[in-house]
């Protein structure tokens, strides 16, 4: 057994693709990112060589710190939202009536593209024509604030559609995860008179809670390096209070013909959120795994 | 065994990827091929069919007429929006895989291109095959130290439209000082009219008002363009007087609400659907005010526009805002440069007149409006530039990007009230000294 | 009592529901209004008179072809990626080697690279080795770059999978791939089918490296007929919304049959574990 599952040639065999990609469309750009980012270069002229001058630059940059710290308030709220859509799971993965129309009609949203929602929400938002604010002053809310264009309001504003349109991406990992659970545990537990709560908490919850562990990081990677929304329905502003890591790197970069500099702040993306995942591995893993 | 069946499912799978990237290869390259007797040139451009047809259609007719002039040159066309052009252009740029002719912005946008060696000096085509027919000012705008390296295809200048049935229904009359207009915003204001449409988004529609401000307290001198070539500093009265009468017109609630967070389009979308009175935007939108059928005659008819207010008596109201939007370059490292500097110069020639009558825009090139038959708005226009004393290039393509990026995230913060005039002036007086 | 408590229940998830399909909806009637009622009108408002013209602008824009290769680049960089990651997901998680751990943090870090600091270098190899303009590049860079992703969902499935199986399989005298190919392949069926439907959507809907790494008309997807009608000034939103009905249409009825598979195979699996 032990033998035949440690198979060298089959281990690489099965992981070369994987790798082979991974090595030269990942990993290779992003070495020359770093490398990129050592250098005084606006991605046309001539390249010079400025040490760690871009890196330096960026630990002083205020506006690198606050676009760091709207993406980490990002992975916080996305991170807190997934207790949210565990539950919406567990009740669409539950025997009631419609469960299977309810979880099409909730999943629809996550097939539309970032520039339809970006659309939508911009309809959403609109101070004087838009939707919320249709609403509140049809209930007689006077001077609702105008979501966008508020500095204290814009990043949680810009939120809402972020985490609403990865609900249905995580709602359909749980929701395939409580499925791969064996009906007879379930039944089992029903046998011995436990309430759906109960079963819930003490059975499917720990059973799937390594796919729970994975969307934890996925969630927190994802909203970390998190750029579409924001890019298109505010661009970073007003006067970059929705600002996020990801969209100052493509402003830098792309925008200001600051390369070397973008280039700089998008491997210290990476390596911030590489020191995350590290951390909320050791806090999440561990050792025993959960078996049937 | 299986192991066999999945290596060669491997093994074949990764030799055909190869092989087709291999096959690929060969119609690949589109950079100035000249392969036998046929040359091609590779051109890129940002107006796509389905939003510019007519720029599109114009285009196209030139592209054909051009090829059947021109025997054994094709012309490869790449067309992307707006956006996704300046982005493209971006990451061509560093494989040094740029188009042999495709569209720059001036002064600041191009700047790095032609001191990367990217784009081909133009001042041949400009004083042989198009010796006077720019309008002045225009080309300059192209030029760096002296030495031309973009064909401007647009002229553009900034005037407030108005709503004439809104300004009628409260007897309201095209204001010629500041103070006029914030009478109107008052009284428009106390009938719950929203007086200025105002995408602030974008930036660089609040960027118009602070410079028409600027070029209006600082009277004859052009002092918002002094500043950002250092002549001047940025703290100078009239450019923190510009940023203070901002701020009034804000508090007193002359822009629509929540601004800062409205797209341009959003704005304009208002004014033309007759939910603000006034809109400050420049000349490419007088198709939407005269000729587009898909506007309701109605609104068209009721459109009008005024010349930015004086202030306090001071100022030139024969000055704009405004400038050359997009030109032609010609790349530095084409391989087909010679005819693709023919291309580009006859793409000018034959721009200029179908500009105005099938497209519906202001080319750079000098036009004889008289002779053709165009809208009055279009006339009055023509007629406005002719007299133009002044033409201040748009702040944020005048500077640098970094400090243009600096200045569009300034006047957001002027416009919301978070940075003081003062402040407004030093960090654009900072920005600008650390880039000397 | 628990009467009320259901009531409850439905009338929330009822609630959320509508909430859900609003956007459909919406992007229905956006697709049918003009740029004026769209900005300036009431979101929630009938368009006045209905644009279909907005529909025909969208055919005669040549969708045809950015249709036909959306549905081959969608389909073939999905397959790929699901089977690579499969693979991977399986020596990392089943098989045991002392550098599993290494490899799953390097695959991983793919997760963290943003697609802008990668694009000027991946622009810059592609060029190099002739690839540009050839929509391999596309299908190789999606399967790269959803690879991360994907292997990370398998991988929570994969670590359930009762030890046992393999076992039976192993003593059964099968080998290593009858055991991937037969056994491990087709009891995650309903995760598959979830990382189908994931990887559809997001190669469906992207345009950033499209964009780049293509130039000819022949080889462009349909979120590039969406740029079309985007212009330097004006920007045809209708046609947009057209558009982006149209596309949304076939990855909805993608998504329902794999949503199906997600419990067909469910009662498969069910059966043999």
């Amino acid at each position: 057994m032990n033998k035949v599952m440690s198979n060298k040639w089959i281990i690489i065999l099965y992981t070369f693709p994987a790798l082979l990609l991974i090595a030269v469309l990942i990993v290779i750009p992003l070495i020359l990112s770093g490398y990129f980012g050592l250098m005084d270069w606006d991605g046309i002229g001539a390249m010079e060589f400025i040490g760690l001058d871009n890196y330096i630059a960026a630990l002083q940059d205020t506006k690198f710190w606050d676009s760091t710290l709207h993406s980490f308030l990002l992975a916080l709220f996305s991170a807190c939202s997934l207790i949210g859509y565990l539950a919406v799971a567990l009740i669409l993965a539950s025997k009631i009536k419609g469960a299977s129309l309810l979880r099409k009609i909730y999943l629809i949203p996550m097939l539309l593209s970032s520039v339809a929602i970006a659309q939508l929400w911009i309809k959403v938002y609109n101070p004087s024509n838009g939707m919320l604010n249709s609403i509140l002053l049809g209930l007689g809310i006077d001077n609702p604030p105008a979501w966008l264009a508020d500095p204290n309001i814009v990043l949680y504003a810009i939120f809402v559609p972020i985490i609403w349109q990865y609900a249905g991406f995580y709602i359909l990992i749980y929701y395939a995860a409580l499925k791969n659970i064996p009906e007879s545990l379930i039944e089992a537990a029903k046998i011995d008179g436990a309430t759906p709560l109960q079963i819930a908490l003490k059975i499917k919850i720990p059973l799937i809670m390594n796919v729970f562990k994975v969307t934890i990081v996925l969630s927190i990677v994802g909203s970390l390096k998190y750029f579409d929304l924001i890019y298109v329905m505010t661009g970073g502003g007003p006067n970059g209070a929705s600002e996020v890591m990801a969209s100052y790197m493509y402003k830098l970069a792309f925008s200001s013909y600051n390369f070397g500099y973008g280039s700089a702040i998008g491997f210290l993306l990476l390596i911030i959120t590489l020191i995350v995942t590290v951390i909320i591995r050791k806090l999440t893993v561990s050792k025993d795994e959960i078996q049937y | 065994m299986k192991m066999k069946k999945a290596v060669t499912f491997l093994t074949v799978l990764f030799a055909s990827i190869f092989l087709l990237a291999a096959c690929g290869g060969e119609d690949s390259g589109g950079n100035g091929t000249s392969s036998g007797n046929t040359k091609s040139i590779k051109f890129m451009h940002l107006w796509p069919e389905g939003s510019s047809a007519q720029h599109h259609k114009v285009v196209n007719e030139i592209i054909t007429d051009f090829e059947a002039e021109n025997d054994g040159i094709t012309i490869d066309l790449e067309v992307l929006s707006n956006e996704q052009y300046k982005d493209k252009i971006k990451v061509l740029s560093t494989s040094n895989e740029l188009p042999d002719v495709g569209m720059t912005w001036a002064a600041g946008y191009m700047e790095p291109y032609v001191n990367g060696n990217m784009f081909a000096a133009v001042d041949d085509i400009i004083e042989s095959d198009l010796s006077d027919s720019f309008v002045p000012g225009t080309a300059e705008a192209f030029s760096i130290d002296d030495t031309a390296y973009g064909l401007p295809l647009e002229l553009n200048i900034s005037t407030i439209f108005y709503n004439k049935a809104i300004f009628d229904e409260y007897s309201l009359e095209e204001p010629q000082t500041i103070e006029e207009l914030h009478e109107i915003v008052d009284t428009l204001n106390e009938n719950g009219v929203n007086p200025i449409a105002l995408g602030n988004r974008d930036a660089w529609t609040g960027s118009m008002w602070y410079m028409y401000l600027a070029d209006r307290f600082a009277g004859e001198e052009d002092v918002l363009t002094q500043a950002i070539n250092r002549e001047v500093s940025f703290e100078d009265p009239a450019l923190v007087q510009a940023a203070q009468e901002i701020q009034k017109l804000v508090e007193s609630g002359s822009f629509v609400q929540g601004f800062n967070g409205l797209a341009d389009e959003e704005a304009k979308s208002m004014f033309m659907g007759e939910q603000a009175a006034m809109y400050l935007i420049a000349t490419w939108d007088l198709p939407n005010f005269t000729t587009n059928e898909d506007v309701p005659q109605e609104f068209r008819d009721s459109v009008g526009y005024f010349k930015f207010p004086t202030v306090d008596g001071s100022g030139d109201s024969n000055s704009y805002v405004g400038g050359p939007g997009v030109g032609l370059f010609v790349s530095e490292n084409s391989d087909v440069k010679e005819e693709a500097k023919a291309f580009a110069s006859y793409f000018v020639q034959q721009w200029g007149e179908k500009a105005v009558t099938e497209v519906g825009i202001i080319p750079a090139t000098k036009v004889d409006a008289d002779s053709l038959d165009l809208p009055q708005m279009y006339v009055d226009v023509l007629n406005d530039l002719n007299e133009a004393t002044n033409i201040t290039l748009y702040a944020d393509v005048q500077m640098s990007a970094s400090a243009a990026q600096v200045h569009l995230d300034m006047i957001q913060a002027l416009f919301g009230g978070d940075v003081t005039p003062e402040g407004f002036a030093k960090t654009h007086e900072d920005t600008l000294s650390a880039e000397e | 009592m628990r009467r009320i408590g259901y009531t409850l229940l439905y009338v929330c998830l009822g609630l959320v529901a509508v909430f859900q399909i609003f956007p459909i909806l919406w992007l229905f009637m956006f697709s049918l209004k003009s740029n004026q009622e769209i900005f300036a009108g009431n979101p929630f408002a009938l368009p006045l008179e209905p644009r279909w013209e907005n529909y025909l602008k969208v055919f005669d824009g040549g969708i045809g072809t950015y249709f036909w290769n959306s549905i081959w680049i969608t389909a073939l960089a999905t397959v790929l990626t699901i089977l690579v990651a499969s693979m991977a997901t399986f020596a990392i998680t089943r098989m045991k080697w002392k550098l599993s751990s290494l490899v799953l943090g390097l695959i991983m870090v793919g997760l963290m690279i943003p697609i802008h600091s990668a694009l000027i270098p991946l622009y810059n190899m592609f060029l190099n080795v002739n690839l540009i303009d050839n929509p391999l590049s596309i299908v190789i860079t999606y399967v790269t770059y959803n690879l991360p992703i994907t292997v990370m969902i398998l991988l929570g499935f994969y670590t359930t999978i009762p030890r046992e199986i393999e076992e039976a399989a192993i003593i059964d005298g099968s080998s290593i791939h009858r055991l991937f190919f037969r056994i491990i392949l087709p009891i995650s069926a309903p995760i598959m089918s979830t990382t189908v439907i994931i990887n559809m959507i997001y190669n469906w809907n992207e345009f950033v490296f499209v964009n780049t790494f293509i130039s000819s008309e022949k080889y462009k997807t349909l979120t590039v007929g969406i740029q079309n009608f985007i212009g330097q000034y004006m920007t045809d939103w209708g046609a947009i919304g057209a558009t982006l009905v149209i596309s949304v249409l076939p990855i909805i009825v993608a998504f329902l049959f794999f949503s199906n598979k997600i419990m067909e195979g469910i009662t498969a699996s069910a059966v043999k574990g």
